[in-house]
Formats: C-alpha cells, sequence, structure tokens
C-alpha cells in the first residue's frame, strides 16, 4: 500500500475561540482525484489555508510527500509542489493572461527551468491560448476561473488544491473544467477539490471527505458517501427536523 | 530632581500642544482613512491668520481661535468635497495622499511668497509672565497654551460623543456602508469631518503661533508630528492624540534634556519607526475599529 | 505555437535576458541612440545646457534606482535621500581621512565604502521595515532619513555641520563640469541597465507580482522576503553611489545639502509623472521636471515648489498612470489599426 500523497493528520485549527477545523485527519492518495465537501462554514477553505502555509496550525501535522510540511513558509511549500486555486479568483489584475500564466510557471515546482512549456501547456489545457494578451480584469468569470486553474497547473504541481472552481459557472462550463482537471489529474497531478457543485464533485471524484462544522464527518467512495444518513443531516438537517 | 521635575512639566506642556496639533490628522485617518500630508500648511494657515488678525486688527491670538476656526472648517468642507474626494473616486486613497501632498507644497509656496520665510511670532502683551510653583517655573504663555489646548480637546470629544453631528461622524467612520444604507450623506459627513480637523489644525497653530516662531518650511515637522502623535497614542479619539502628544512631548523634552538639544527630532523618528514595526495601530488602536 | 511563445526561453538568468533584449530591441536601439546623442552633447551644446542634461541624467538614473523598489515592488520609500546623504559622507570621510595616492584612488575607496555603507544599512533594516505596507513603510523610510540626517548633522565626528571638502577628481586636463557629465552620463547608462536586467529577470517578475498581490505571489512560489530585500539593497546602493558621484560634483558637502527631503520628494514625482511601474517613466519624468524647472522656469525660482505641486495633483487627478500609462493605450490601438 502506497503512503499517501497528503496527509493531513489530527489538525486543528483556532482563531480566538471559533474552532474553524477540530481533529481533522484524512489521506490523499497519489495520482487520485479527491473531493472535499461540506456545508458552508465547514471549515474547507480553512483546511487549504493550512495546507498551503498561510495560517499556521494549532495542533496536529501535517505531511506532504514523505516531509512534514506544516510550519513551513508558504512560499517553500509551493516550491514543493503544491498548488492552490483561489475561491474568490485572484488573478494579477494588470498582467496580461500570459503574464499570469508565466508567473506560475516562473517560481513553480520546477523554477525556472522550462518556463515556455509549462505556460504553454497550462494555456492550452485550460483553453485560454488564444486570449493570451488580454489583461486579467477584462475576463468573465468563466474564463477568471480556467486562468485560475491555469496558474495554477503552470506550476507544474504535485498536488492541486481546487476551491471551488466551479463557482459560478452554468452546467456546460462545469462540464468543461470538470474535463480539465480530469486531463490535469492524467498528467500525473493529484487533485484535492472543494466543490458546491455535487454532481462535478460525485463524477470525478474518486474519495470523497465530508466536513461539518470543522469536523470530517464521513469518507469515502461517492456512493457511499452519498448515502450516509449523516452526510444528509449535515445538508439538509436531521431527518427528524426535516420530517 | 527639580530638573526632572521641570522636565517633565515642560514635556507635559509641550504633549498637550502637540495632541492638539494631531488631533485633526488623527480624525481625518480614523474616520476617512485619508493620511493628510496638508495637514501641516493647515496648522501655519491658522497661524497666519491669526497673526494677520493681531497685526492689523489688534485681536489677541487666543481670542482670534474661534475665528480662525470657522474660516478653517469652511476652507476644509470645500477643500475635502471639491478636491479630495475626487481623488479618491477617480483614483484611489494612495492618490488622495499624494494630493494632499502636492496641495501641501503649493500652499507652502504661497505662503512664503506672501509672509517670506522669515520667522514671525505672534506675542501678546501678556507673554512675558510667568508662574513660578515651588521649585518649578512655567510662563504664561505656554500655561495658556496648554490650558487653550485641552479646551478645544475636550470640546471635540464631547462633540464627537453627545452632539448628532459627532454620532453621524462616529457612524460613518465604522461602517460607512450602514451608515449611508440609513440616510446618512457620506460625502458630508467627510466634509464635515475635514472642516472640523482643519478647524482643529487652524486652532492649534493659532496657539502655536505665540509659543514658538513659525515659518513656512515647519509644516513637514507638523505633519510628521501628528504622524507620530496617532503612531504612539492610536487613531482617530482625542484621548489617543492626548495620550501620543503627552508621551511625545515628554521624550522630546527629556531626549533634549539627557542628550542634547540637538537630538529630540531624531528621537521622535526612532520612536516612530520602533512604534511602526512594533505596535502600528498605536497604544490606543483605532477608535473606530470595534465593529470593522 | 503563438509569436509569444516563440519568445519564450527558459527561466534562467541568461535567457531571460536574452528573451528580453529580443523583445525590447525597438526600445534599445532608441536608449542606444539617445546615449550617442547625449555623448555627444558638449560639442552642441551651450555650457548652461551641458549643465541641465547633466541634472537631467542624475535625476532620471536616481529616479530609475527608487523605482527599482517602489514601481517594481509597490514599496514607496519616502526616504531614499538617507542613502544619498549616507554614501556621500562615508565616501568623504574616508577620502579626507586619510592620505591617498591620487585622487582617483582616493575615489574609488570612497565610492566602496560609501556604497558598502548603505547595503549594511538597508540590509540592517530590510527585514523590520519590509514588513511595513503602503504609507507605513513610506513613512518610515522618512523617519529613516530624517534620523540619519540628524545624527549626521549633530555629532561632531561626522562633520554634518562642518563640512566636508572633497577632492577633486577631474584631471587637470579636463573641464570639471565636462568630467562630471561624463561620468553622469556613464552612471545613468549603467543604473538604466541594471534597471532593465531586473526587469526582464525572473526577480522583475516576482517584484511585479508582489506589487500586484503579494499574498498570492508568496502561494506561486515567490520568494517574497528575499527579493524584496535584494531589490532594498540594490536601490539603496545604486542611489548611494549616485549620491557619492553628486557629492563630488559639488565639492563641498554639509548634512544639509545632502540629506534633503526634495531628493525624495522628486524621485517619486518623477517616476509618478512618467509612469509609476515602468523603467521608462522615471526617465521622462525626470527629463520633462528637469527641463520644466531649470529652463521654462528658471527665472521663477522661488515658485518650482508651487508647480510640482500643482503638476502632482493634476498628475493625480488626470493621468494616475503618468505618461506612458496615457500613451499606451493610445498606442496600442494605433498599432492595432495595423494587424
Amino acid at each position: 500500500m502506497n503512503a499517501p500523497l497528503l496527509r493531513v493528520a489530527g489538525v486543528t485549527k483556532r482563531f480566538r475561540g471559533v474552532v474553524a477545523v477540530n481533529d481533522v485527519s484524512l489521506d490523499v492518495p497519489a495520482g487520485s482525484i479527491c473531493g472535499l465537501i461540506g456545508p458552508n462554514g465547514a471549515g474547507k477553505s480553512s483546511l487549504f489555508n493550512l495546507i498551503t502555509g498561510y495560517l499556521p496550525l494549532t495542533a496536529g501535522e501535517i505531511w506532504f510527500a514523505g516531509r512534514r510540511i506544516d510550519g513551513m513558509d508558504t512560499h517553500l511549500i509551493a516550491e514543493a509542489g503544491i498548488a492552490r486555486g483561489f475561491q474568490i479568483a485572484k488573478p494579477f489584475p494588470e498582467l496580461s493572461v500570459l503574464d499570469n500564466v508565466r508567473m506560475g510557471a516562473l517560481f513553480g515546482r520546477a523554477g525556472p527551468r522550462d518556463v515556455a512549456a509549462a505556460t504553454e501547456g497550462a494555456l492550452a489545457l485550460t483553453g485560454l491560448a488564444d486570449l493570451a494578451d488580454r489583461p486579467a480584469m477584462t475576463l468573465t468569470v468563466g474564463y477568471l476561473r480556467r486562468l485560475e486553474l491555469a496558474r495554477a497547473i503552470a506550476q507544474r504541481p504535485v498536488l492541486l488544491l481546487a476551491d471551488e472552481p466551479c463557482a459560478g459557472l452554468n452546467p456546460t462550463e462545469t462540464e468543461e473544467i470538470v474535463g480539465i482537471l480530469r486531463q490535469v489529474r492524467d498528467r500525473g497531478v493529484t487533485i484535492l477539490l472543494v466543490e458546491h457543485d455535487m454532481r462535478a464533485v460525485m463524477s470525478v471524484s474518486d474519495r470523497i471527505f465530508v466536513l461539518d462544522a470543522g469536523s470530517k464527518i464521513a469518507e469515502g467512495a461517492p456512493a457511499e458517501v452519498a448515502r450516509d444518513p449523516r452526510v444528509i443531516a449535515a445538508y439538509l438537517g436531521a431527518p427528524e427536523a426535516a420530517g | 530632581m527639580t530638573l526632572i521635575l521641570q522636565t517633565i512639566v515642560d514635556g507635559l506642556v509641550l504633549g498637550g500642544l502637540y495632541s492638539l496639533a494631531a488631533i485633526g490628522f488623527s480624525l481625518i485617518f480614523g474616520v476617512m482613512n485619508v493620511v493628510n500630508l496638508s495637514h501641516g500648511i493647515i496648522v501655519l494657515i491658522g497661524s497666519y491668520l491669526s497673526y494677520i488678525l493681531w497685526r492689523t486688527l489688534g485681536i489677541d491670538p487666543l481670542l482670534s481661535i474661534p475665528l480662525v476656526m470657522v474660516a478653517l472648517f469652511g476652507f476644509g468642507y470645500v477643500y475635502q468635497r471639491g478636491l479630495i474626494q475626487l481623488a479618491v473616486d477617480r483614483s484611489s486613497l494612495l492618490a488622495s495622499m499624494l494630493v494632499t501632498f502636492g496641495v501641501a507644497l503649493m500652499l507652502r509656496n504661497v505662503l512664503v511668497l506672501i509672509f517670506s520665510p522669515d520667522f514671525k511670532s505672534i506675542t501678546p502683551s501678556w507673554a512675558f509672565n510667568f508662574f513660578v510653583i515651588g521649585p518649578i517655573t512655567v510662563d504664561l504663555v505656554r500655561i495658556s497654551a496648554l490650558a487653550a489646548s485641552l479646551v478645544l480637546l475636550c470640546l471635540l470629544a464631547l462633540v464627537l460623543g453627545y452632539t448628532h453631528m459627532g454620532r453621524v461622524i462616529r457612524a460613518t467612520a465604522q461602517q460607512d456602508l450602514a451608515a449611508r444604507l440609513c440616510g446618512v450623506n457620506a460625502r458630508h459627513v467627510y466634509g464635515l469631518t475635514f472642516g472640523v480637523s482643519a478647524a482643529f489644525a487652524g486652532a492649534s497653530g493659532a496657539i502655536l503661533g505665540i509659543v514658538l516662531p513659525f515659518s513656512p518650511p515647519d509644516e513637514a515637522h507638523w505633519t510628521i508630528n501628528a504622524f507620530v502623535v496617532v503612531t504612539l497614542g492610536g487613531v482617530g479619539s482625542p484621548s489617543g492624540a492626548l495620550i501620543g502628544g503627552l508621551l511625545l512631548g515628554l521624550i522630546s523634552t527629556a531626549t533634549s534634556q539627557a542628550i542634547g538639544p540637538a537630538f529630540p527630532n531624531a528621537m521622535m523618528f526612532l520612536i516612530l519607526v520602533i512604534m511602526l514595526l512594533v505596535r502600528p495601530a498605536g497604544l490606543l488602536g483605532n477608535a473606530f475599529s470595534g465593529s470593522r | 505555437m503563438s509569436a509569444a511563445g516563440m519568445m519564450m526561453a527558459g527561466g534562467t538568468l541568461p535567457g531571460m535576458l536574452a528573451q528580453g533584449i529580443a523583445a525590447h530591441r525597438g526600445w534599445i536601439a532608441l536608449a542606444l541612440a539617445a546615449l550617442v546623442l547625449l555623448a555627444l552633447a558638449p560639442l552642441y551644446l551651450s555650457p548652461f545646457h551641458v549643465r541641465v542634461a547633466q541634472l537631467f541624467l542624475l535625476s532620471a538614473a536616481l529616479a530609475i534606482a527608487w523605482s527599482l523598489l517602489g514601481g517594481f515592488a509597490g514599496y514607496w520609500s519616502f526616504g531614499h535621500t538617507a542613502f544619498i546623504g549616507l554614501g556621500a559622507f562615508v565616501a568623504g570621510l574616508v577620502e579626507t581621512g586619510w592620505t591617498w595616492p591620487s585622487p582617483a584612488l582616493a575615489f574609488a575607496v570612497g565610492l566602496l565604502a560609501g556604497a558598502l555603507a548603505c547595503a549594511l544599512l538597508a540590509g540592517l533594516i530590510a527585514y523590520p521595515i519590509l514588513r511595513l505596507r503602503g504609507i507605513y513603510f513610506a513613512i518610515a523610510m522618512l523617519g529613516v532619513a530624517q534620523v540619519l540626517g540628524e545624527l549626521n548633522n549633530s555629532i561632531d565626528a561626522f562633520k554634518g555641520t562642518m563640512g566636508i571638502v572633497l577632492p577633486q577628481l577631474a584631471p587637470r586636463a579636463v573641464e570639471p563640469a565636462t568630467f562630471y557629465y561624463y561620468l553622469l552620463l556613464v552612471a545613468a547608462a549603467v543604473t538604466l541597465a541594471i534597471g532593465f536586467a531586473v526587469k526582464v529577470s525572473r526577480l522583475g517578475y516576482g517584484l511585479l507580482s508582489i506589487r500586484e498581490d503579494e499574498d498570492t505571489a508568496r502561494m506561486l512560489g515567490v520568494p517574497t522576503e528575499r527579493y524584496k530585500i535584494q531589490t532594498f539593497v540594490l536601490s539603496a546602493v545604486l542611489t548611494g553611489v549616485l549620491g557619492i558621484i553628486y557629492a563630488h560634483s559639488l565639492g563641498f558637502i554639509t548634512a544639509g545639502s545632502v540629506y534633503r527631503t526634495d531628493f525624495s520628494l522628486n524621485m517619486i514625482v518623477y517616476a509618478l509623472l512618467g509612469g509609476m511601474g515602468t523603467l521608462i517613466g522615471p526617465v521622462i519624468g525626470a527629463g520633462i521636471m528637469v527641463v520644466l524647472t531649470q529652463i521654462v522656469l528658471g527665472r521663477l525660482l522661488d515658485t518650482h515648489m508651487f508647480i510640482t505641486g500643482a503638476l502632482l495633483v493634476i498628475l493625480v487627478m488626470l493621468a494616475p498612470r503618468g505618461i506612458v500609462g496615457f500613451v499606451k493605450p493610445i498606442l496600442a490601438r494605433w498599432r492595432g489599426g495595423f494587424r
């Protein structure tokens, strides 16, 4: 049994009395797409912030590719091979699409090597090659989401943390994003995906983790999780109350 | 021992002046997040206005304060709504800061052209008396300046705390969107805030005019001064300005005494840099950040 | 492969420099032409105009040096005069403190010492001071400049009030004005070259990302702290070297003549006027301001501050991106018609 690429072990994050993440443990196997779901405020984005080193842990450990990364500097974690796309797209507004993606390639895991190939590849994969010269701030939501992904892909990551890449998209656009994610996985990148669009997450994930109010309440194959009463209760309220 | 006491008293007296000279800047920063780099020149305009009134009409500088305040309130209101608001709308807060800097340069040049760069001072007939309390000597000028400063600071605190205008200003400072949804005309409030700020800056200028000789290049000093006071004491409240000002006054006189009269400025900047690194919000923090 | 794609080489320094040079062929040709014109200037310009050109070269170089941190990274220092003063005085003290066999050697040692002092100061304060952002950083740097200036002035050993007479550098056969003109021409060219190298390198891209969104940049893998510190030190050293040359051109310096707030101010105004964040912007801004104050308003010395202030206000209101920002969209539309 291979060691997981990402191991989150007993991770807790406390913000002055509010427990955002409560003793969460999960393993992401290499080469898989794992979904992270849960109602709003469940702690999914906080978990991403902890993994990327943007926030310090209150307790627990995070292991990536056999190295302990909690406590490491943000940019070193990025260099180690974790890339992140944001929930609210954060392109560099004044720069062109090309320069945005190139930024990811320049500073990603492989550093200064093969910048051209990585940039070109990312643009092609996300279908943004024709928009390369447009300033990022002129893009619509759909393209912004792709730019977010393209920049992360250009970093040549080992693990991609995708934070609601389909937010605000219609079903067609969502399908396109899912297709991109599949292609990214086929190139050997492991993906941890936060998404509210249930159909998208269920269709593409190998494994699903469910968070609610900071704690993990279920994990397993998509079909199992969909049937799990605790998960249903978390989203819809307890069966007694719904009845 | 006497020396230490005298130094402390001098420091507090100076500090009171510093507090009043900084409160306008603090208010604008707290309410509108604008760094008003023309603060110092407004202080000096107050000094020169008082000077003109004294020389041409013989009005005692302390009595000229209300006149100066009214005049500068009007100036401040127009300045904010006519220029600064435009800069903020069209560009950014940083842009508004640069605009205030440009205006400061322009007004400074104008003052030099009108009044020449020579130092002026206002010396009313009662200026040469002094009190002796035990071992401590304080001159009348400084004591009355301090008294006037404290009165004005209290006045501002009362206005902010208990009048309708004060409440509206505070509400807009804390949550401007919510205030607007309640029917507050935010732009008008910003204009009022700037007007109040300019009025108090001018008042401090009038008071400082009797204590120290002044000339247009001093404006930079008073702007920086205000920044240091705010950094020390906190943004947006008269009490923050008071604490910051008193601290600064004490540090100034202590440095002058302990190290040498040429060093208070250097020490002031050193404290500024250290405070910015250690606790940029100041000792009392931002008075309006409670619900931000 | 798109045209842009063909331009992209690797991300290593030689690769990026080559790519940068290729992408800016036109500009480089222009710059070389300008350099030649300026090199020949003493032959066809009056002595007064040569002095104006000299001031332009110094101003442009200083503006570029400031812009590395201010324009590229977005950290506006209001106190860069600190390095002018520090460089000048350390060089002056070293050059006059010992007897040197030749003025050239004295200058070389002074230059090295001054540059080192600036590097040390910048390196020492970089880590704490670069945690501040926006106006706080700006004012903190202003504070540093003031403290340094006051200390330099008040402590007798530094001869701030007494002043230092700097050794005459110009060889006897050469007119000092001409000598310093060419010295500054070389210094300006070198500064421009360094600015260009930074702009097209990985460091330059990193600084750009820091300016746009520092937190996201870190998450992308940009070593933001390291880049900021490196740029701060580089900017400080360049400014210091230019300050040392300036000091020698003056011949006699006091603390008050080299620690001047308007030096700091001018650097910002030039970059703002020409176009903040660009390399050519500070040069354009310096050119316009020098011509404006020295030639157009030469007689009206006592309105300079007013003009600078008015210009600042107008700029911010009407053209916040400076001249380059104003012209670029027009150029793009013009070029677009040719496709």
